[in-house]
């Protein structure tokens, strides 16, 4: 469970919510954590549960408290932890009585009776009863110090056997282990994807530390400390690209340029070289080049510093371009 | 004004160490009904051993009473009755057929998840004292 204080230092940058997968979905949140997430003080109606965006939730429960007003029912609904209020708004369909029964044409089609019928069952499954199985999902809002989901869908689940509660209550431990609880690597994670999303949208193909420094200033929490805090940022971003191969420097010295793996035309050509050249050798012909072998001929040719994350992205695009073709998850081959 | 949160509890849990008053959702076999008395017994086996659940129907009645069929009753508990706990029930669904293994899974899954988070909880909260 969310602690209830979080400094406003602690909350991500706003800039760097909507890269959490979390923040465009409805999150299958345990009731009793939805109500003690806490609310951003950059943008009410978002809450945090593990410094994760949350402004959707979705949720299962049996409906123990009910309040019907003219143009909305209000659901208490308890999941075993907790019971949250649900204001569910009445569908045009539901507010209409619906009229008599339309006469059925024996053996035609009557969209009036059919209407009626969609009505009526529309009817059943938003009206609840006490002890009637709930799933809504729906936008989190605190009203008068109550935490509620405003519903953008709700029905009555038909579940008489549990199953679908059963699998409910076996999922989300398994989503809270897998995505929930995890920490987004934050800020390193959210800076390489601004970077990346950079480089490819403007077709960059080299550049200089010092270039991506306005682009990460906005990710930094703005105080004392920003220079210093920038420098680490960009660094650590710096060497996650590289690890990831999407970026290396060809030559290493105090102000290095980086350049961008996949529009390096000279390093693709050095590696497809490297491969048709020795797969002419009889000791390659039939099984192909091993990627260490490539690595190492190419890093004698061309640049010492050519790692292997960023070979095996140009041997994948090599490959997919049926310029090479994979004898095994390592070895390549060219004719 | 919401009612407190029904937790679930194995019909073996449920003894005096509740407090009364005490939100609950258990499940059992509904063995005996005294309508007269708004009275139900619901009660399950666990090792080798007979459980009862007393269960007060005055607010969820009418109900069909289907004897031998697996009920899911939420509610209050409301001290003991001799071969049993009573609860007051808010909600009394009949669950016939219901895998009652898999639902006792799920139900310790969801535990030993709440227990595990924690613990951890507990062991970064002391590292940050320490720091």
């Amino acid at each position: 469970m969310q602690t209830e204080t979080m400094d406003a230092a602690e909350e991500p940058s706003s800039i760097l919510w909507g890269l959490d997968p979390l923040f465009s979905a409805f999150v299958r949140l345990y009731v009793s954590d939805i109500l003690h997430m806490t609310e951003s003080t950059q943008v009410p109606g978002i809450y945090f549960y593990n410094q994760h965006p949350v402004y959707r939730v979705d949720v299962l429960g049996t409906v123990v408290y009910k309040r019907e007003r003219e143009d909305f029912f209000c659901y208490g609904v308890d999941d075993g932890t907790g019971v949250i209020n649900c204001l569910c708004w009445k569908s045009e369909l539901v507010k209409d009585d619906p009229g008599g029964e339309g006469g059925d044409a024996p053996g035609g089609f009557n969209v009036e009776a059919e209407l009626s019928k969609l009505r009526r069952s529309q009817q059943e499954r938003c009206r609840l009863d006490i002890g009637d199985l709930l799933r809504v999902r729906g936008t989190l809002k605190t009203s008068r110090q109550q935490r509620e989901i405003m519903a953008s869908n709700f029905y009555r689940v038909c579940d008489p056997l549990m199953e679908l509660q059963i699998s409910w209550m076996m999922d989300l431990p398994q989503l809270y282990r897998d995505c929930y609880d995890k920490k987004l690597d934050s800020p390193v994670g959210g800076a390489s994807i601004v970077v990346r999303n950079f480089l490819e949208k403007n077709s960059v193909s080299r550049f200089r530390e010092n270039d991506l420094k306005e682009l990460l200033e906005p990710l930094v929490v703005q105080g004392t400390h920003t220079h210093t805090q920038l420098q680490q940022l960009l660094k650590q971003t710096l060497q996650h690209l590289q690890d990831e191969g999407v970026v290396y420097p060809k030559v290493k010295s105090p102000d290095q340029v980086y350049l961008v793996t996949s529009r390096d035309k000279e390093l693709l050509v050095a590696i497809l070289d490297v491969i048709r050249e020795d797969s002419r050798r009889e000791k390659y012909a039939e099984k192909g080049c091993h990627v260490l072998h490539i690595l190492s001929a190419v890093r004698q040719r061309y640049s010492v510093n050519v790692s292997r994350a960023a070979l095996q992205l140009l041997v994948q695009s090599l490959e997919s371009s049926s310029d090479i073709i994979s004898t095994s998850d390592s070895h390549y081959i060219a004719f | 004004m919401l009612p407190s949160a029904a937790v679930f509890y194995f019909p073996w849990e449920l003894n005096s160490d509740l407090q009364d008053g005490q939100s609950v959702r258990t499940c059992g076999r509904l063995v005996d009904y005294q309508p007269e008395e708004s009275k139900a017994t619901l009660s399950a086996q666990h090792a080798s051993k007979e459980h009862h659940v007393i269960v007060h129907t005055m607010f969820v009645e009418p109900f069909n009473p289907i004897i031998g069929a697996q009920y899911i009753v939420l509610g209050e508990t409301d001290g003991n009755e001799g071969i049993g706990t009573t609860v007051r029930a808010r909600v009394l669904n009949c669950v016939d057929g219901v895998n009652v293994a898999l639902l006792h899974k799920a139900v310790i899954e969801q535990r030993s998840f709440f227990r595990e988070r924690e613990r951890k909880q507990c062991d970064t909260a002391k590292s940050a004292d320490a720091t």
